[in-house]
């Protein structure tokens, strides 16, 4: 948070050596990001560097080929479609969620507490059988098209299913969540005195907004940015099944090296590339955080 | 009904409720340009309620508003010229001081340079130029106090309002800031509406102070006034302290009336506002106007007591008397010299009270 | 490098201890949405043995599983091109077709394909073809082969199967090729044709590809003709057609790895999916060829009678493997869908 008082440097009677039990805290949480961080992240790594044999096996033998191929234009390409539509989700959530998040934070904590759950329900039901519930929505003959022809707002059926359209409701539906929560914890920190401060000195509603409240939930937006525009260019699922697997994203192009090509050190080579992406955005976000406005 | 002339604030039959709770009970009050008036009472008593009133940050369920003879009453916040130093000071965290106090005149779209001229000297003003470029976090309490201040009253508001502003300082820097927002305040000549629960600030600062008790002004005054005269029993406990002791009232004379307490003690007092023969009053006396001497002498309602328990307090002393009817009282006497005249306790003492000390503050 | 393959192989084997099989049970590593959990369940109750059941949704998945270290799997079914791989590798153990008498109610001329020659290690559990299905309600042009399907005029009006191998495999038919024939030199003759085809799709699926004829989505599509039975029940408007430029057959096996650990147990389960009655509820349940000849005589007319489940075709070739040719279509293939 910015608001928050810079720390007191550590003094020398603050340095203490953890002792046995701190280890014993940390262990489980070590041995996981172990297990399921670190030696996965590993294997790819190395695997990334190495040549396929003809059944689909790793030959460890060190080449720099399958990083070559990631550079191949056709795969840019589809790099970049991704960010595009992975931004273009995070911006919508941004617009559509933002609202929400605020109205969430500044509503009555018995209200705040029934919306937030209201939020949530959505993860009860299995991801799939929810996408598939957004192909009844939009399918020809489906309940927004006759909808929308029985209320004489369109005369024949729109195409919704499998177009680009749909993949982008597809993303924004599944990431929404992940972009309201963390605005709704910056929100709900938000000292209303703030708000009523730059009310008090002249700003109206809009200007309150724009200098005030949307500076101080900065960070929600970025937490929320992160976790909404990195997983969605992951995203393979919903391009599959509301995007009719038209347009490949490189979610698909990673899952089927795996899946389809049995080409693994590529598919590898593609998540490393994928993982560093991650990794630049998060820090351009920090960097952008940690320097206060000037 | 027009306002007077040099009435900047005009408060008329303002109400304002919460549900079914009546914060703001049908208030009236006249604020004079350039005034410093202080909104004075318990928490919950309906004091910044007004405050907010007045802010515009709740508008009044009946009742109106008028600034410098405008009504107001249902203006937003942003179109009044008030502004408020706020009790947290809420300080904008991602802005340096000059950002924060240059909010409310880049709102108002001042143009750059001008704008740049009255920071500089609303923090020259405070004595904050040097922490310019500081963001909040980085200053003490005191400090980001004053930025508030200025943040304020850079704006050139037709009235400054103050919700507790010293009340997270301590004591020490408190008294200080008492002294410095009065003198800033007559430099300015700006109205002030100042909010406390903290009777001795409000002794030390105000022109008039509005003690507010349930939604309603208890008393308007000046300090002496409020002090020496208060009108009802909420008034002289809350400011100061007060014996308050219940008559039953004799005989009337002139100017001077008989009564007698509970416990059979007979006093002489003024007898304006007091009530017929046979009535009941409520009246209040002081600790230090509590005359005590070891020797018997001659004055108005004079009457022997025991000192029950002593508290040294260096300047002063505190005595807990009991008269020889058995009634408590709290007295309070300078200590002139070490030696000659200290109280212990158990000693028998002589009291006496001076009729124009004795102020009725209820009567039947 | 060497650390790692030790972890992996540590992995591996404490995964194969975990999972070791006790004696009365069967590891099956099937197809998902192929076996009738109650072919499974009338198994166990007549032998005692336990089935576990794991699934997988790709012949490349369940081959790199398999590679990375399953010796627990007892039965596993790949399809006819990856059952060659496995043969080739010394991945199979060979049958014992003493254990196997209803063996003999299989067609004999798929024990006999290049897969698997003289059928020593797998044997077929359903077979099927590719082909087109046609909502006759919405498409009147007559359609018998891929050209007819990929016409500007059904532009997103199609779904086909989400397999790279099969997109290219139908252009090299209509030049006149066979499926195995993935030279660069075809491969370059099939991208101007295949770019113009994919931009005509609107779905590509094969999970599921009647959802999009079911739901009038589409009006053609060229899917699994399991999946065309199915819509022909369903609807006798959906009509199946086996392209006239040349087609597939896919037999999908049933076969024991040579690390099984219970390869009688293994030979048990075969013997009993090759019972007439036992095949038949496979047909009822999935609607592809049965190969299973005895099992046919079970069969209702009406099921007999269905175009997708029955066509008619003479000998229909079967796919074989390309070895690293597939990544060279992968690449083909997400190249063009990627550029429309």
């Amino acid at each position: 948070m910015l608001a928050a008082p810079i720390p007191p440097p550590l003094t020398l009677g603050d340095r203490r050596r953890p002792g046995w039990r701190a280890w014993a805290l940390i262990t489980p949480m070590v041995a996981w990001l172990l297990l399921f961080v670190i030696v996965p992240t590993a294997i790819l790594f190395v695997y990334s560097f190495c040549e396929r044999d003809e059944v689909g096996g790793v030959i460890f033998h060190f080449t720099w080929e399958n990083y070559q191929r990631v550079l191949d234009p056709v795969y840019l390409l589809i790099f970049a479609r991704s960010v595009g539509y992975a931004g273009l989700t995070t911006i919508i959530c941004v617009i559509v969620g933002y609202p929400v998040a605020y109205y969430i934070a500044r509503a009555t904590e018995e209200r705040r507490n029934r919306l937030l759950l209201l939020v949530m329900v959505p993860f009860w039901t299995s991801f799939l059988i929810r996408t598939y519930a957004w192909i009844t929505i939009l399918k020809q003959e489906g309940l927004l098209n006759g909808l929308l022809q029985s209320m004489h707002v369109t005369t024949g059926p729109l195409s919704l299913l499998y177009t680009p359209t749909a993949v982008v409701i597809g993303l924004v539906y599944a990431y929404l969540p992940f972009m309201i929560l963390p605005i709704y914890g910056s929100a709900e920190k938000l000292d209303n005195a703030l708000i009523e401060a730059a009310y008090d000195l002249g700003a109206g509603p809009l200007r309150a907004f724009s200098a005030v409240i949307v500076p101080l939930t900065m960070p929600g937006i970025a937490a929320g940015t992160l976790l909404v525009f990195v997983p969605a260019i992951g995203m393979f699922a919903i391009t599959d099944l509301m995007g009719g697997a038209k347009v490949p994203m490189i979610g698909n192009v990673i899952q089927n090296q795996f899946l389809q090509a049995r080409d693994w050190p590529f598919g590898a080579a593609l998540g490393v590339v994928f993982m560093l992406m991650f990794a630049v955005t998060y820090g351009i976000l920090q960097s952008r955080l940690a320097r206060p406005k000037s | 009904m027009s306002a007077p002339a040099n009435s900047m604030i005009e408060i008329r039959g303002v109400t304002k409720r919460f549900g079914s709770f009546t914060a703001v009970n049908d208030i009236s009050l006249s604020v004079r340009e350039g005034e410093f008036i202080t909104l004075l009472g318990p928490s919950g008593c309906g004091k910044t309620t007004l405050l907010r009133l007045l802010a515009g940050f709740e508008t009044p369920d009946a009742g109106s508003i008028l600034l410098a003879g405008e009504d107001v009453s249902h203006l937003p916040p942003y179109r009044r010229s008030v502004n408020q130093v706020f009790q947290s000071y809420a300080l904008f965290p991602h802005l340096t001081v000059r950002e924060n106090v240059g909010f409310g005149l880049r709102m108002q779209q001042v143009p750059a340079a001008a704008a740049a001229e009255r920071i500089r000297e609303a923090l020259a003003t405070v004595s904050l130029e040097p922490m310019a470029d500081r963001f909040p976090h980085q200053l003490s309490g005191g400090q980001r106090q004053r930025v508030a201040l200025a943040r304020a009253i850079v704006c050139r508001p037709k009235v400054l309002l103050l919700d507790e502003p010293l009340s997270a300082l301590d004591a020490k820097l408190r008294h200080a800031m008492q002294l410095e927002l009065k003198h800033l305040q007559r430099q300015l000549g700006l109205t002030f509406v100042f909010v406390t629960h903290d009777q001795e600030e409000a002794l030390t600062m105000s022109d008039r102070i509005a003690i507010i008790n349930h939604g309603r002004i208890e008393q308007l005054g000046d300090a002496s006034e409020i002090y020496h005269k208060p009108r009802t029993p909420f008034a002289a406990d809350f400011i100061g302290q007060a014996n308050l002791l219940s008559v039953t009232v004799l005989s009337r004379h002139a100017t001077t009336a008989r009564v007698r307490l509970d416990d059979g003690l007979e006093l002489t007092v003024s007898a304006a506002e007091l009530p017929a023969a046979s009535q009941t009053a409520l009246i209040s006396i002081r600790p230090e106007k509590i005359h005590i001497s070891k020797r018997p002498i001659a004055a108005d309602n004079v009457f022997s007591a025991r000192i029950q328990e002593e508290i040294f307090q260096g300047a002063t002393d505190q005595l807990w008397l009991v008269t020889d009817q058995g009634t408590r009282l709290h007295a309070l006497v300078a200590n002139e010299s070490a030696m000659n005249e200290a109280y212990h306790e158990g000693e028998r003492v002589y009291c006496s009270l001076h009729l124009d000390d004795l102020v009725i503050v209820q009567s039947a | 490098m060497k650390t790692l393959q030790t972890m992996l192989l540590a992995l591996t084997v404490l995964w194969a201890t975990v999972a070791l099989p006790a004696a009365g049970e069967v590891n099956l590593f099937g197809w998902s949405e192929y076996v009738p959990q109650e072919v499974l369940d009338g198994f166990t109750k007549e032998t005692g043995i336990k089935v576990n059941f794991e699934s997988y949704a790709s012949n490349e998945e369940m081959l790199s599983k398999l590679v990375a270290g399953g010796g627990a799997y007892d039965v596993v079914q790949p399809s006819d091109y990856t059952a060659e791989v496995m043969v080739r590798r010394g991945m199979l153990a060979p049958l014992n077709f003493a254990l196997l008498p209803n063996r003999k109610n299989i067609a004999p001329d798929l024990l006999d394909l290049p897969h698997d020659p003289a059928g020593k290690f797998t044997v077929p559990y359903m077979t099927g073809t590719v082909g087109i299905v046609v909502n006759t309600e919405k498409v009147k042009t007559p359609i018998t082969g891929y050209r007819d399907v990929f016409q500007p005029q059904f532009k997103d009006r199609l779904v086909v199967l989400n397999d790279n191998r099969e997109l290219v495999t139908w252009v090299l038919y209509s030049l006149g090729l066979t499926s195995s024939d993935v030279s660069a030199a075809s491969l370059a003759k099939v991208r101007p044709i295949l770019a113009a085809w994919v931009k005509l799709v609107k779905v590509f699926d094969s999970d599921s590809p009647k959802t999009a004829l079911l739901n009038g989505d589409v009006d053609i599509g060229i899917v699994w003709s399991g999946e065309a039975a199915i819509l022909w029940n369903e609807n006798k408007k959906f009509k199946y057609v086996l392209p006239v430029d040349g087609a597939h057959l896919f037999v999908d096996t049933l076969c024991i790895p040579a690390l099984a650990k219970n390869k009688a147990a293994a030979h048990q389960l075969i013997n009993y999916i090759l019972r007439p009655e036992v095949s038949k509820l496979i047909s009822d349940k999935f609607p592809y060829t049965n190969p299973n000849l005895a099992a046919r005589q079970l069969l209702t007319a009406d099921q007999l009678a269905n175009p997708a489940s029955y066509p008619a075709s003479g000998k229909l070739e079967t796919f074989r493997d390309i070895g690293k040719a597939a990544a060279e279509i992968d690449k083909l293939v997400t190249d063009l869908k990627s550029a429309q």
